[in-house]
């Protein structure tokens, strides 16, 4: 898991079935100083996060599976939580 | 998942039997700065070393594409596959606003 902002999101038509449905929002993970670290990454989001938000990511394949209620499903990355 | 530009095709003569019905794609992946414009003009080479990924989607030279690395590449198969990277989604756009 690790804290990441918000910086935007992709569409597309044509994708895994266990991603239909769900928004892709890019995530760019931050150190403690919001200064961004490495490369923006692809997060599911089912818990409406917005542009900017800062947000906890999840890396965790198996919590993926159950979130899309999918055990089939490819996905590792979701937004966990939006950060107050 | 990460986001990449498909380079290019690798073709087999022999293969494994499970890995009928898909293709081999060279993806390279893209730096953010290039995610905005990359559905609408092919975006030029990042310094990001090339990957192979397997693709029963159907994407195609010059797609973005998303594509998921390590032990969830293999999920979506119900027998042991030896994937490294699969591809599991073809954009249609991208809007990317950094901070």
């Amino acid at each position: 898991m690790f804290v990441a902002r918000v910086v935007g999101h992709a569409v597309s038509s044509h994708c895994h079935p266990s991603l239909k449905g769900s928004k892709l929002m890019l995530c760019q993970a931050v150190d403690a100083d919001d200064k961004p670290v490495g490369a923006p990454c692809i997060a599911i989001d089912l818990f409406g996060a917005g542009l900017h938000s800062k947000v906890f990511v999840s890396t965790d394949g198996l919590g993926a599976r159950h979130l899309v209620h999918d055990d089939s499903s490819p996905i590792r990355n979701f937004i966990q939580g939006i950060v107050d | 998942m990460r986001i990449g530009h498909v380079i290019g095709r690798a073709t087999m003569v022999i293969q494994q039997a499970s890995f009928k019905g898909g293709r081999w794609l060279l993806v390279n992946p893209l730096d953010g700065s290039q995610f905005n414009d990359a559905c609408a003009k092919r975006p030029a080479l990042s310094a990001q070393p090339t990957v192979v990924v397997y693709d029963n989607l159907g994407a195609g030279e010059g797609d973005i594409i998303g594509f998921v690395e390590g032990a969830e590449a293999t999920a979506p198969f119900d027998h042991p596959i030896p994937i490294d990277a699969l591809n599991i989604a073809i954009f249609d756009s991208i809007s990317y606003h950094p901070l």
